[in-house]
C-alpha cells in the first residue's frame, strides 16, 4: 500500500525535473547535437554547421576506418571471451564456497579499483611488462626471456583485463549466488560429473547474468582508449584512438562523430541482440 | 557439491591469483612511487621521496590539483542533489513515462567516455562553454547522477513506506516531512552518494582531457605526462590520488553497508 | 441535531478497475470507540486511510465534525494515526518522536519537551523517553507511537492495527492499556483489526466488512448473537451453521438431523441458521429436548477457564460447543465418544442470505 500514483504537483515536478532538464540538456542534448555536427563542413579549421554527407562518404569508404573498425570488434570480442572464461572460476568461488560475510568483503574489494584511477594502473602495467620490467626481470632469473609484451596485442588485453575484471566477477558471482543451490546439488546426486553439473545446469541458470557480465565488458573495452594506446601502442589504432586523433588534430569534429555514431550503433546492436537472447530461452 | 581438497585449494589459489592480478598495478604503483629507478624492475633501488618532491615542486600539478577539487566537489554536490531527487521520485511516484525516466536517469555509465566527452565538446561549444571549468563539471555531474541515484535509491527501499505519511499524518506539510523525515532518513547515503561521487569526478580523465581546455585536472596531467614518457612522477601523483579515491570510496562503502547490516527491526 | 463525528456519504473508492470501497454509508458517533473488522483486502484499511487523508475518495463525501474532508491534505486534518508498522521515526528518540507533531505546529521547544514527557510518563515509559526507537521492546515502541500519536489531543484517534505485531500476552496488556485510555480521554477511536478477539474486547461497535461493503454494523453482542448473513456468521468463527430445507412441519431437515427454530419458515425454503457455540448443552444420556444431535467429540481447546469442544455428527457436520470447565464436570471427554448435544429453538437465529 506504498503512495504510488500519478501526482503532478507541484511538489512532485519540483523532484521530478531536475534529473531531466540536466541530463536531457547536458546527455541527450550533446549526443543529439553530435548526430547533427556529423553532417557539419569544417573550413579553416573552423566548423560550419552544414547538411552534407562528406564525412559519413569519407569516413566509410575508407579501408582504414574499416581496419579499424573490425580490430576495434575483434579485441573487444576477445576480451569478453577472455574476462568471462579467467572471471567465471573465481565467481564461481566466491558464490558457492564461501561464507555471506567473506562474499561481502570480496565484492568490497572488487568495487574498489573502479574508483580508482585507470590511468595510474595502465601505468604501473606499462613498467611492470617492459622489457627490463618486473616480470621480465623475473623470468631472466629462471634464464628465459625477456618476452616483449608492450605494445602488442597481449598488452591491450592485460588493459582490458585490469578495466572489465572486478566488474565480470561481481556480476558474474551475484548472478551465479543467486541460483538454487538445490538444483545444483539434485544434478549432482543425479551422478552429473562437477563440469558436466556446471556446464548443463549451473551455466544455464545463471544465462542471464553471464551474458549481461559479458555485455558490459564488450561496452567498457569497445569504448576504452587507454589500454589499446598505452600498452598496445595504438597502430593500428581502435576506433576510440581514431576519434581522439580526428578530433584532437585538425579540428575534425564531424569526422570524429561519424566513427562516434558508428560505434554507439554497434555497441547498441550487440547488446540488444545479447540481452534479448539472454531473455528468450528463459520463459 | 562435494570437492576434493586438490580442487578446493586450487579454486582459492586461482581466486587469490584473480585478486592480486587486480590489485598488483594498484600496490606496484605504491611501491614504485618510492623506488629510486626511473625504470623499476626487481631488485628494487633504494628508497626515496624523489618523484613526490619533484611532482609537488611543480606548480602545474598544484594548479590542477585546485581545479580537481573544485569539479569533484561542484559535481559531488549537483550530482547528489539531482540524483536524490530522481531516487525520490522513482521511490515515491508512477507517472506515465516512468521507464524512459529510469532509462535517462541510468543510460549514461554506457556510453563510452570518449564518445561522450567529444559530444559534450562539440555542445558546449555552441554555447561558448567548452575549455573552461564549469564545462567540466556539468559534464562530470551527468556521469555523476546514475551513482548518486543508485546509492540513495538503496536506502530509500529499505524505509518504511509509511514512514512519510505517518509525518504528513502528524501535520506536516509535504515540504516538511521531506525536511524532517526523508532527508534524515537517508543522511547516510547522501554522504555516501558525496563520497562516490567525488571519487568518480576526481579520477574521471577522458572527458575531462577533452573539455577541459587549459584548466587541467590531476588525471589530465597524467594522461599528458604518460602520453611524453615513463615519469615515476605518476607514480608518486597517482599514490596521492588512488589514497584520496579510496579513502572516499572506503567511507561510502562503510556508511552503505552498515546500514545495510544493521536495518531497522520494524 | 447535529451531526456524528464522522460521516461517510455514498464513498467510493476505486484504484484502477478495483473497486476497494463500495458505496460506503457509515457514522461514527463522538467517543465511541469503533472498530472496523474483515477479512484482508476488504477495504477496512482504505476506509481508515480516507479518513487521514492518504486515499481520496473516487466519490462520495467524508466530513469530520461537520466539515467536508474531501481534498482536505492529510496534514491539515487532525486524524493521528497509529501505524500497523509503528511507523517511528528510527533517527529520533523516544522523546522526539513524541514531539513531532507538536513541533510540526510550531510550539516552542521547552513546552514541547514537557508536553511529550508528561504523555511518555502517562503511558507508563517516561524513563525510555531519551532512548533510541529501535533499541525498545515492541511493548515500549506501540506506547511511543500512542503517545505521539495523542500528544496532540486531537478528538478523534485512528489504528491500523497495531497489535498485529505483538505477541498474545501484550496484546491482552495493550487492549487494557487502549480501553482505560480511550475511557478517560473520552475522544473516538477508530480501529482496523482482522482479529475478531481485539474487537470484540475493546469496541462499542464493530463493523464487518467484506468486498468493500458493510456486511453488518452492531455491538460484539449483536454480531455474535444475530449474524447478519453468512458471510458475518462465518467471519465470527464462534457459531455453528446448520442449513436444510423447512419441511411440511415447520422443522428443517439438516444433515445433522431435523432441528426446530423458533420461527415460522415457508415450506420448502432453503435455510441456514446459527446456534452460539456457547448456547449448546452437552449431556451423556439423550435429553428430553426438541433438537438432539448425536454426535462424536473430536477434539477440545482450553483458553483460560474456557473449553471448546470439537465434535462430528452424522453427515460429517462438525459442531463447536465453548463452555466453562466446571461445567463439564462429570461428562467422560475422550475423543471419539458420543455425547448428545441440544439446543433451545430459541437458541437459533435464522441468517438472512
Amino acid at each position: 500500500m506504498s503512495e504510488h500514483r500519478s501526482d503532478n504537483s507541484a511538489y512532485a515536478l519540483a523532484w521530478r525535473l531536475p534529473m531531466i532538464l540536466w541530463q536531457g540538456l547536458f546527455f541527450i542534448g550533446p549526443l543529439i547535437f553530435m548526430i547533427a555536427m556529423s553532417f557539419f563542413l569544417v573550413k579553416n579549421y573552423r566548423m560550419e554547421p552544414a547538411l552534407q554527407v562528406g564525412n559519413w562518404t569519407k569516413t566509410l569508404s575508407r579501408g582504414f576506418f574499416w581496419d579499424s573498425y573490425f580490430l576495434t570488434l575483434w579485441l573487444a570480442g576477445l576480451a569478453v571471451i577472455i574476462t568471462t572464461c579467467v572471471a567465471f572460476p573465481a565467481s564461481c568461488f566466491l558464490a558457492f564456497r564461501v561464507s555471506d560475510l567473506a562474499r561481502r568483503w570480496a565484492i568490497f574489494f572488487l568495487i574498489i579499483p573502479f574508483f580508482t584511477s585507470y590511468l595510474v594502473r595502465i601505468f604501473a602495467w606499462q613498467v611492470i611488462l617492459a622489457q627490463q620490467g618486473v616480470i621480465n626481470a623475473g623470468f631472466s632469473l629462471f634464464g628465459i626471456g625477456p618476452y616483449t609484451m608492450l605494445n602488442t596485442k597481449f598488452g591491450t588485453m592485460i588493459g582490458y583485463l585490469t578495466l572489465c575484471l572486478p566488474l565480470a566477477v561481481i556480476l558474474q558471482t551475484f548472478s551465479l549466488a543467486n541460483i538454487d543451490k538445490r538444483l545444483v546439488e539434485a544434478a549432482h546426486n543425479l551422478g552429473c560429473g562437477r563440469l558436466r553439473t556446471i556446464f548443463t545446469v549451473v551455466v544455464p541458470l545463471a544465462k542471464t547474468g553471464l551474458i549481461v557480465a559479458a555485455v558490459f565488458c564488450f561496452i567498457l573495452s569497445f569504448g576504452d582508449f587507454v589500454a589499446p594506446y598505452y600498452l598496445g601502442g595504438s597502430k593500428p589504432p581502435t576506433l576510440s584512438i581514431m576519434i581522439i586523433d580526428t578530433s584532437k588534430s585538425g579540428q575534425q569534429w564531424p569526422r570524429a562523430a561519424v566513427v562516434a555514431i558508428m560505434m554507439i550503433v554497434t555497441m547498441l546492436v550487440v547488446a540488444l541482440t545479447a540481452i534479448g537472447y539472454a531473455y528468450r530461452k528463459r520463459r | 557439491m562435494k570437492d576434493d581438497i586438490t580442487t578446493r585449494w586450487l579454486l582459492r589459489i586461482y581466486t587469490a591469483v584473480i585478486f592480486i592480478f587486480i590489485f598488483a598495478p594498484i600496490l606496484a604503483s605504491f611501491v614504485f612511487s618510492f623506488n629510486s629507478d626511473r625504470f623499476p624492475t626487481i631488485p628494487l633501488g633504494s628508497f626515496t621521496w624523489h618523484w613526490y618532491v619533484t611532482a609537488f615542486s611543480d606548480s602545474d600539478v598544484w594548479s590542477a590539483a585546485e581545479v580537481s577539487i573544485l569539479v569533484a566537489l561542484s559535481s559531488a554536490l549537483l550530482a547528489t542533489a539531482i540524483g536524490f531527487s530522481a531516487a525520490y521520485t522513482d521511490h515515491r511516484y508512477d507517472f506515465f513515462g516512468k521507464k524512459a525516466f529510469l532509462v535517462l536517469a541510468l543510460l549514461p555509465p554506457t556510453i563510452p567516455l570518449v564518445i561522450f566527452a567529444l559530444a559534450t565538446l562539440g555542445w558546449l561549444s555552441i554555447f561558448g562553454a567548452s575549455g573552461k571549468v564549469v564545462s567540466i563539471i556539468i559534464a562530470h555531474t551527468v556521469l555523476c547522477v546514475p551513482f548518486a541515484m543508485a546509492v540513495i535509491r538503496l536506502r530509500l527501499n529499505q524505509m518504511d513506506p509509511n514512514l512519510e505519511p505517518a509525518a504528513w499524518n502528524l501535520g506536516a506539510t509535504e515540504w516538511m516531512a521531506m525536511k524532517s523525515v526523508v532527508v534524515p532518513f537517508t543522511l547516510p547515503s547522501i554522504v555516501a552518494a558525496l563520497c562516490l561521487t567525488a571519487a568518480v569526478s576526481f579520477d574521471e580523465f577522458a572527458v575531462a582531457w577533452f573539455v577541459s581546455g587549459l584548466n587541467k585536472t590531476v588525471p589530465v596531467i597524467i594522461l599528458e605526462i604518460l602520453t611524453g614518457n615513463i615519469d615515476p612522477q605518476i607514480n608518486a601523483i597517482g599514490s596521492v590520488v588512488f589514497v584520496v579515491s579510496i579513502s572516499l570510496v572506503v567511507i561510502a562503502q562503510v556508511l552503505v553497508m552498515g546500514r545495510i547490516k544493521k536495518p531497522e527491526t520494524v | 441535531m447535529t451531526e456524528p463525528l464522522v460521516v461517510f456519504e455514498n464513498v467510493v473508492k476505486r484504484f484502477g478497475n478495483f473497486e476497494a470501497v463500495k458505496q460506503l454509508n457509515l457514522n461514527v458517533h463522538e467517543g465511541e470507540f469503533l472498530a472496523l473488522m474483515g477479512p484482508s483486502g476488504c477495504g477496512k484499511t482504505t476506509t481508515l486511510r480516507m479518513l487521514a487523508g492518504l486515499e481520496e475518495p473516487s466519490e462520495g463525501d467524508i466530513r469530520l465534525a461537520g466539515k467536508s474532508l474531501v481534498g482536505v491534505k492529510p496534514h491539515e486534518r487532525d486524524t493521528p494515526m497509529v501505524w500497523q508498522s509503528l511507523a517511528l521515526f528510527p533517527f529520533l528518540n523516544a522523546r522526539e518522536n513524541v514531539e513531532f507533531g507538536l513541533k510540526m505546529r510550531g510550539m516552542d521547544g521547552v513546552e514541547r519537551k514537557r508536553k511529550a514527557f508528561e504523555w511518555l510518563e502517562r503511558l507508563g515509559i517516561g524513563e525510555f523517553s531519551e532512548r533510541d526507537v529501535n533499541s525498545l521492546s515492541g511493548g515500549q515502541r506501540q506506547r511511543v507511537a500512542l503517545a505521539r500519536a495523542l500528544v496532540t489531543e486531537p478528538g478523534i484517534l485512528l489504528l491500523d492495527e497495531p497489535l498485529s505485531a505483538l505477541d498474545a500476552n501484550l496484546v491482552i496488556r495493550m487492549q487494557a492499556v487502549l480501553t482505560k485510555l480511550q475511557r478517560e480521554l473520552g475522544i473516538t477511536f477508530v480501529y482496523v483489526t482482522h482479529s475478531q478477539s481485539e474487537a470484540f474486547a475493546m469496541a462499542d461497535r464493530v463493523v464487518i466488512m467484506s468486498k468493500g461493503e458493510i456486511s453488518q454494523i452492531g455491538t460484539p453482542r449483536d454480531i455474535y448473537r444475530t449474524p447478519a448473513n453468512r458471510f458475518v456468521a462465518e467471519f465470527v468463527g464462534r457459531n455453528n451453521i446448520f442449513s436444510g430445507r423447512v419441511n411440511k412441519r415447520g422443522a428443517i431437515d439438516t444433515e445433522a438431523g431435523t432441528l426446530h427454530v423458533d420461527r415460522k419458515l415457508p415450506v420448502g425454503d432453503f435455510v441456514s441458521f446459527v446456534v452460539a457455540a456457547d448456547l449448546v448443552a452437552i449431556s451423556l444420556s439423550k435429553p428430553k429436548e426438541r433438537n438432539v444431535i448425536a454426535a462424536h467429540l473430536i477434539s477440545e481447546e482450553f483458553v483460560g477457564s474456557m473449553v471448546t469442544l470439537f465434535f462430528e455428527a452424522t453427515g460429517g457436520t462438525e459442531i463447536k460447543v465453548q463452555a466453562q470447565e466446571r461445567a463439564l464436570e462429570g461428562i467422560l471427554r475422550t475423543p471419539g465418544q458420543l455425547l448428545y448435544l441440544s439446543f433451545n429453538a430459541s437458541s437459533s437465529h435464522v441468517l438472512k442470505y
